[in-house]
């Protein structure tokens, strides 16, 4: 068993090859969401403004498919054409379906929320 | 039905990460020298660093710091990547610095640095005497190079910086020059045409779909199917189930269809067992178990006695009373009135009726338990001398033991009736069946029809049964209206009873909701009426009929699997609930029987629809819910269309002779494959086309980097030009994305 304080030490210790000058900035932590709004602001709002077709993290975002949506059963995943009336879930059979009618309070959204269908309440 | 030789699976262990495979510790480079450039590929999920002057990375370890305090010295720790791993509560406390594709934690990454630099034996003073090489998202958001200069130049004093596109330098690393890349990464996948070996950024796509949206889906996907699992499957563990038994379906469509049917799932099933203590069951031995039985009879024996002995005691008692009450009669017989009284008083009794009634049981009492030590005797038929005299001839005693013999004569009527009556009721049901046994004999189709026709009403029945209760579980359920109609009207008769005089509503402007005369509920006793109507609903009668006809519907199995040939085991009731039916049997448990006692049953997850469903996201991304296009149906956009249309006629045909896939997500088993089904169909017929791997998906990129720069093509921003144009600016190459001031 290594000592973790020897391999804490090795990345906490002064290093030579630092600046003596360098002090961190205070708050270096944003999560993605507000990396996201941060950049898309500064793109909106850039001095010069930007050149026609600028390759930016939003310009090379993947567009939506143009194919036929295939879809498939939220519970078991095999291919179908039959949706629940009230949970809106996806089954394969008759079977499945009895197992939806009485799926426990929550989980339908929790199988909704695989494919980003659920309801978010804000 | 032919019987099938029982199928059996290969059980594989939940693979978890194992600190022993661990090196005993990360290496430190012994070859350092400055001004070789360092390369660093900063993966979401782990990061490469290394020299240019060396073959492979120094180091690759995963993009984790765990911030730990230790109590016992009032420290806090500091550990990154494999070190994280060494100790379990080191363990708990690791964080990424990653949200998504981006960094989110710069502090994090500024650890990172100080352990890598430090790995690569950095030993120049004042600064990293090295030019930095680093990987950046595509499109990288100007926060990232402004953290990452900042860092490089004003923190390391590095003296020139240049960034690339991982996936670019894989394909660099593998001699491309024209093609089209797919890189797959953790939280992100890309697909770059090159170009005579410029990356085109401007017709570049990027899914948000990688390996850690897989291994998270996959893991979703389990808790939603074992919802009672006993152990949690950890992210760690998903992530191996994802690299170890999901695989690329090279034709998803067809495969999908098939994919429960029973041939099928015996190779497509997965059987994983997490591990778990087994309760040893002890196993007695032949004689043990005599021995315990010995002992059981012995107590029962004991039992036996003892209560024997008691009764005996208890008749002793009776025999005593009885004795000494008979006395009492006699003596009350001779007594005056008063005397009596006085007499029932000191014993205890309340009057005449009383003692009598005492005496009574008492007789009774005394019979019974004589009889029940003797054993069983036949109950002679007893005589009734003087019920058929009449009144007249009789004393007043004589006419009271008259009544008395009346009673008991009625008594015996009856219970010789009821005897009749059984032995009538017998006699039919012999005739009933012997009725039965000729028309099936004489007439087997007739017989068989009719018996079918019952089968099949019975069933109907119970299936009635079950649509009442689902929808007395939908509130809107005309059978729930009727009830509340139901309850409404009952609780207003047991209110108009209860007041005695019935109260004429209101019905001008009164609704449900505000009728001055509606009082229930004012008071608690209103609610029974609930409990009322559901013992009513449910109650005994209701399940009375129904085990009634349970059983007469296997009787009539019975009957039918005796004698129609055509009634076979596979047509009964019991077996439409059989598990070979079963599609969410077979989704949950695999092909076989699942024993819910069975320890090493309980402990085990199915992958079968799973093994295929999590890559596919990769093809078609909503199923995940992404609204966004597939790998291959944007690879098509982008060879077809997007190419062409910017005038990079020849290349398009070009590109497809050069597919490159990279990342570890490629790794899956069959990427490959599907990539090449789904290229040759939508490629006219003829187009030459070559996909190949990356020759180490997962390292190539870092090696591309150390060849970029060891090359002549490798361009740096230096600290100058990083001070004088801001940090925004980055100097454009072959493998970068472009400067956009």
């Amino acid at each position: 068993m290594p000592d973790m304080n020897e391999i804490s030490y090795l990345t906490t210790k002064p290093h030579s090859f630092k600046s003596p000058t360098w002090k961190a900035p205070n708050r270096r932590h944003k999560p993605l969401k507000q990396l996201l709004s941060d950049e898309q602001k500064r793109l909106n709002t850039h001095e010069p403004p930007l050149a026609n077709d600028p390759v930016t993290y939003f310009s090379v975002e993947a567009p939506p498919s143009l194919r036929p949506l295939k879809v498939y059963c939220d519970i078991t995943g095999l291919p179908t054409t039959y949706k629940a009336p009230g949970s809106n879930l996806r089954y394969y059979d008759a079977e499945v379906f009895e197992l939806i009618r009485n799926i426990a309070p929550g989980v339908d959204q929790q199988y909704l929320e695989l494919r980003a269908a659920n309801v978010i309440l804000r | 039905m032919t019987e099938t030789p029982p199928f059996t699976q290969t059980v594989f262990p939940l693979r978890d990460f194992d600190p022993a495979t661990l090196p005993s510790e990360e290496p430190i480079y012994r070859a350092y020298a400055p001004g070789v450039p360092i390369c660093i590929d900063l993966g979401a999920h782990s990061t490469k660093i290394g020299l240019a002057n060396a073959a492979v990375p120094n180091n690759v370890f995963p993009s984790i710091v765990s911030r730990w305090r230790d109590r016992k010295i009032s420290q806090t720790l500091t550990i990154v990547g494999n070190d994280v791993f060494r100790d379990s509560s080191v363990k708990l406390a690791m964080k990424t610095p990653f949200d998504g594709p981006m960094i989110a934690n710069w502090d994090y990454i500024e650890y990172m640095l100080d352990y890598s630099f430090e790995h690569l034996g950095v030993n120049s003073s004042g600064g990293v005497d090295n030019p930095v090489v680093m990987t950046e998202a595509m499109g990288a958001p100007h926060v990232f190079r402004k953290n990452m200069y900042q860092l490089l130049f004003e923190a390391y004093n590095a003296p020139t910086v240049a960034f690339g596109l991982d996936s670019l330098f894989a394909y660099h690393a593998n001699g491309g020059r024209t093609g089209l890349v797919v890189g797959a990464g953790h939280e992100l996948t890309s697909i770059i045409p090159v170009v005579q070996g410029r990356g085109i950024l401007t017709q570049a796509k990027r899914i948000n779909f990688g390996g850690h949206q897989a291994t998270t889906y996959l893991s979703s996907l389990l808790t939603l199917k074992y919802p009672y699992f006993p152990t949690k499957i950890t992210a760690q563990q998903a992530e191996y189930l994802v690299h170890d038994h999901c695989y690329v379906s090279p034709n998803f469509h067809e495969e999908i269809k098939t994919a429960l049917d029973p041939d099928v799932l015996q190779t497509l099933d997965r059987v994983i067992e997490a591990p778990f203590v087994e309760i040893a069951k002890v196993v007695k031995s032949e004689e043990e178990l005599q021995k315990e039985a010995e002992k059981r009879r012995e107590g029962g024996r004991r039992l036996q006695e003892q209560a024997q002995k008691l009764r005996l005691e208890k008749l002793v008692q009776k025999e005593k009373d009885y004795a000494y009450y008979i006395t009492v009669r006699a003596k009350m017989e001779t007594a005056s009135k008063r005397d009596v009284q006085n007499m029932l008083q000191g014993e205890g009794f309340e009057g005449e009726a009383d003692f009598k009634k005492y005496m009574y049981n008492l007789e009774r009492s005394l019979k019974r338990s004589r009889q029940g030590d003797l054993g069983d005797v036949e109950e002679e038929t007893p005589t009734f001398p003087l019920v058929d005299i009449p009144d007249e001839q009789l004393s007043e005693e004589e006419i009271r033991e008259k009544r008395k013999q009346r009673l008991m004569k009625s008594n015996y009527d009856a219970r010789a009736r009821a005897k009749l009556e059984k032995e009538e009721e017998k006699r039919l049901r012999d005739e009933e069946i012997r009725k039965d046994k000729e028309w099936r004999e004489s007439d087997l189709d007739g017989w068989v029809a009719a018996r079918r026709a019952r089968l099949g009403e019975l069933i109907a029945k119970h299936q009635v049964r079950v649509k009442i209760q689902r929808e007395g579980k939908d509130r809107k359920s005309k059978a729930s209206q009727q009830r509340m109609k139901n309850i409404a009207s009952l609780a207003d008769d047991a209110d108009a009873n209860a007041g005695g005089t019935k109260r004429k509503r209101v019905t001008n402007s009164a609704t449900i909701d505000n009728d001055p005369n509606d009082t229930f509920g004012a008071n608690d006793a209103d609610w029974a009426v609930y409990r009322d109507i559901n013992s009513e609903a449910v109650g005994a009668d209701n399940e009375e009929v129904e085990e009634e006809e349970r059983e007469e519907l296997l009787k009539i199995e019975r009957e039918l699997l005796e004698h129609d040939v055509q009634f076979t085991q596979a047509d009964t009731f019991e077996a439409s609930f059989d598990w070979k039916n079963s599609t969410l049997h077979k989704f949950l448990r695999g092909p076989s029987a699942f024993d819910i006692e069975d320890a090493h049953h309980q402990h085990q997850v199915h992958l079968n629809v799973e093994r295929i469903r999590v890559p596919e996201i990769y093809f078609q991304p909503s199923i995940a819910g992404l609204d966004q296009a597939g790998v291959c149906e944007i690879s098509e956009d982008i060879v077809l269309r997007r190419m062409p249309s910017c005038g990079f006629l020849g290349d398009a045909d070009e590109m497809v002779r050069d597919v490159f896939l990279c990342g570890g997500p490629v790794l899956t088993h069959g990427f490959e494959t599907r990539m090449r089904n789904e290229f040759t169909s939508f490629l006219p017929s003829g187009a030459l086309l070559r996909i190949r791997t990356a020759n180490d998906p997962v390292l190539d990129a870092w090696k591309g980097m150390a060849q970029w720069a060891n090359g002549a093509g490798a361009t740096y921003v230096t600290k100058k030009e990083y001070e004088e144009m801001g940090s925004e600016y980055i100097k454009e190459h072959n493998l970068g994305n472009p400067c956009l001031i």
